[in-house]
């Protein structure tokens, strides 16, 4: 599985810092790749709407998160903010930003 | 009558001036001097009526009627959690609480609420006097700050690259000029309509600091974000109005991205269409302005632009030419047509490149 997580805007938005990064499942230790595989499975994440986040038309210098998740042959892309009502979500993206400080 | 001592609500007089004129032209003596007595007063109290009708609608009720120009701060300490709004760690009126970015948001929310309102009239964010919220320790080592559509979030930093979030005025009053503009222009947050929401952001940030610090446009740095980096980072502000694209050119971050002219407009899809970006031009437009004018930025460029904000020409989906015409039309109403203001606005919207044109009157 290949995992592609992007952030973008913000107040201090800034391209350098937001360059997109991957990892794959297959290189990954066992006990991660299990981890990560039990998150997806809570977030429904191919079944998510492509755009995730609680915040009004008004909102402004949030951070976006784009997660595109390629699964054997499935591929999907979500963007997020930090302002979820979406507990399973809020821990993938967690463990993702973990993951790919 | 007002003539009692115990009267209630002596300004309300029951009878009407009319009425004591004919009195004290038709009645008997004692009569006729009584009328003229209370006509006399009368004239005062209305006077004084007239002197306490505020200039504008009070606030609306339902939030408790809060007097005009009064603030009414909350601030809020997440907890390095994500759940907003986080416990009140401090509320209106109380002291100091301790903690470094609840006090610095509770100062900072109070000038850009001074701001707006000794500058421009207006009562809070909506200009009915809403209150100001502001959450504080968002998530872990955070670098954002962001207006939520109703408060202010702020995160501490990573300490490695920037500071807390809280540090710089003008990110409070940034922040705080977002609600302000989705209480008028409701600019949408894409593309060039959102690179003018965040110059507009960015502007008015910029204005409270220079308020705060009585600073003439010369005098100004016309930074955003200075003291946000840390010493670590090669770099003064995190965005230039004077000098897009200088504010930074670090290792780390990069060479700060914005363009000061619309031949360096930058097309992409990133950060909602660049809104972190293009908002250079518009940024410098104002600076430009503002410097051509000399003295306070605040009085008459951003008087200008304030007006503009708040003129029904502005859609949501507003560009850069579309918002310069409505700053030009506004300079002319408020200063007339062949006003040094008028002549500002169009040189500096020129000189970076959004193309309005003004007929001058005849000569």
């Amino acid at each position: 599985m290949h995992i592609e997580l992007k952030t973008e805007g913000g107040f201090a938005a800034i391209p350098a810092l937001n360059k997109s990064r991957t990892i794959n499942t297959e290189d990954l230790p066992e006990h991660e790749a299990v981890e990560l595989k039990q998150l997806l499975n809570t977030t429904h994440f191919f079944a998510l709407p492509k755009r995730v986040s609680k915040l009004p038309p008004g909102a402004a210098d949030y951070r976006q998160y784009k997660i595109t998740i390629e699964d054997k042959g499935k591929k999907h892309t979500v963007y997020l903010t930090d302002v979820l009502d979406n507990p399973p979500l809020r821990r993938l993206l967690d463990f993702l930003k973990a993951k790919m400080a | 009558m007002c003539q009692r001592i115990y009267h209630r609500h002596p300004i309300f007089c029951i009878l009407p001036p009319y009425i004591l004129s004919k009195i004290s032209q038709n009645g008997t003596p004692e009569q006729r001097a009584d009328a003229l007595k209370t006509l006399a007063t009368d004239s005062t109290m209305r006077a004084l009526r007239l002197a306490q009708i505020p200039a504008r609608l009070p606030s609306v009720p339902s939030r408790g009627i809060p007097m005009e120009g009064n603030k009414q701060r909350t601030i809020f300490d997440v907890q390095n959690t994500f759940d907003l709004p986080g416990d009140i760690i401090r509320k209106e009126g109380e002291p100091l609480c301790g903690d470094p970015a609840a006090d610095e948001a509770y100062e900072a929310l109070g000038r850009t609420f001074d701001f707006y309102w000794q500058v421009y009239e207006r009562n809070s964010i909506d200009d009915e006097g809403i209150p100001l919220r502001a959450s504080v320790h968002f998530g872990k080592n955070y670098n954002n700050a962001f207006w939520d559509g109703l408060a202010m979030v702020f995160g501490d930093g990573d300490g490695d690259l920037f500071n807390r979030f809280t540090i710089s005025l003008d990110v409070i009053g940034h922040e705080l000029t977002h609600g302000v503009i989705g209480d008028e222009a409701r600019l949408q947050y894409f593309y060039q309509s959102g690179a003018l929401n965040e110059s507009i952001a960015d502007i008015f940030g910029s204005l409270v600091k220079q308020y705060s610090l009585k600073q003439s446009a010369e005098e100004a740095d016309w930074l955003i974000g200075a003291g946000l980096f840390t010493a670590k980072i090669n770099g003064v502000a995190l965005r230039s109005l004077n000098a897009p694209g200088t504010a930074f050119d670090d290792p780390l971050l990069g060479k700060d991205p914005q363009p000061a002219h619309m031949k360096n407009f930058v097309r992409t899809f990133e950060d909602n269409g660049g809104v972190h970006i293009n908002s250079g031009i518009p940024n410098h437009a104002f600076y430009l302005a503002a410097t051509y004018l000399g003295g306070y930025a605040w009085e008459k460029a951003g008087r200008i632009w304030y007006e503009a904000l708040r003129d029904r020409q502005v859609r949501s989906n507003s560009g850069f030419l579309r918002f310069a015409k409505i700053t030009l039309r506004n300079a002319m109403r408020l200063y007339g047509s062949s006003s040094v203001e008028v002549k500002a606005v169009g040189e500096a919207w020129r000189e970076v490149g959004v193309k309005i044109s003004y007929l001058l009157p005849p000569a």
